[in-house]
């Protein structure tokens, strides 16, 4: 049996600087408390109001990417996969924040999302305005569960372009990690 | 016309829509897991009053964040005001914003950028 002892997969987590992990089916109502732990917590760091808001903007944004994509399988008639499984973490990187997430994807959509982030990856400040305002303006197909505007959001807050990574687990599914710095 | 009214939740903002007055705010944070559902009778309730409305519209938008999906949903209620305002209707948009929050007032500046409807940003302090 193996012992009871967290120690050091506790201490694991404060080597890397993680404030919050969570890993397993998400819901609406674990995003709302986690992000409000989140806040709290940034409210007793006194982190200023517009990076604070900016770390809870891109929590919301990655967990709910997460809910829309497995949303959008459900509707496909997709069951290949719990896409809902995932997990997030919040931790400190010096004097900013990161906040990863990493999720399943079905392999017919991984070669659309790695485009879609390595074009965002290209371009400035200027450029990814100029691509929310279009992509807001663009009409919503009918079903359609997002708005498309969460990775490029994601892109204008994060203080250098998206990391991520696609590692294929299965004939299925690649584990699509996510990673931003607030 | 009735009005619409919708409480506050976590993730979801105060509605009051006053048909009779013809003030409209909302009020709190948006950023609820299907946007476009929570949206839609905002949408059809403006639809269905704003070309019948015989008063001035104003509507107060104190919205302290938006997660994308809202965002869009806003852009469409902009959308709307500013076809009332286009038919010859008296509109003002105004959009409270965070004083201390920077980035808030960029966002407000970005709305404005996408309509001509009168739109008004407003500085709140100590919220």
């Amino acid at each position: 049996m193996t012992p009871i002892d967290l120690y050091d997969f506790r201490d694991g987590f404060k080597q890397d600087g993680t404030l919050i992990c969570f890993a397993g089916p998400f819901s609406h109502s674990i995003i709302e408390e986690l992000g409000n732990a989140v806040r709290r917590y940034l409210e007793t760091e006194q982190v200023a109001k517009a990076s604070l808001m900016d770390v809870f903007s891109v929590f919301i944004e990655q967990t709910q990417n997460v809910r829309n994509y497995a949303a959008r399988k459900a509707a496909e008639g997709d069951a290949a996969a719990d896409y809902n499984d995932a997990i997030v973490v919040i931790g400190k990187a010096g004097d900013r924040y990161v906040i990863r997430s990493g999720n399943l994807v079905a392999q017919a959509d991984v070669g659309t999302l790695a485009a879609h982030l390595d074009k965002l990856r290209a371009l400035d400040a200027a450029a990814l305005r100029q691509l929310y305002k279009e992509q807001m303006r663009r009409p919503l197909a009918p079903g359609q569960h997002s708005a498309g505007l969460g990775l490029i959001d994601m892109s204008r807050k994060a203080a250098q372009p998206l990391d991520y990574n696609l590692r294929p687990v299965s004939d299925h599914c690649s584990f699509f990690s996510l990673r931003a710095l607030v | 016309m009735e009005n619409l009214n919708l409480a506050r939740s976590k993730s979801t903002p105060e509605v009051a829509f006053d048909a009779a007055a013809g003030i409209m705010a909302m009020t709190g944070e948006s950023y609820p897991e299907n946007s476009f559902e929570y949206y839609r009778p905002l949408l059809v309730w403006l639809q269905q009053y704003l070309p019948t409305a015989s008063v001035p519209l104003t509507f107060n938008f104190n919205l302290s964040y938006l997660n994308t999906g809202s965002t869009k949903s806003v852009m469409d209620i902009l959308d709307l005001l500013e076809d009332a305002y286009e038919g010859g209707k008296v509109v003002q948009v105004n959009w409270y914003y965070d004083a201390e929050n920077d980035r808030a007032l960029s966002n407000a500046e970005e709305f404005r950028e996408e309509v001509r409807v009168p739109f008004r940003i407003l500085p709140l302090s100590g919220r």
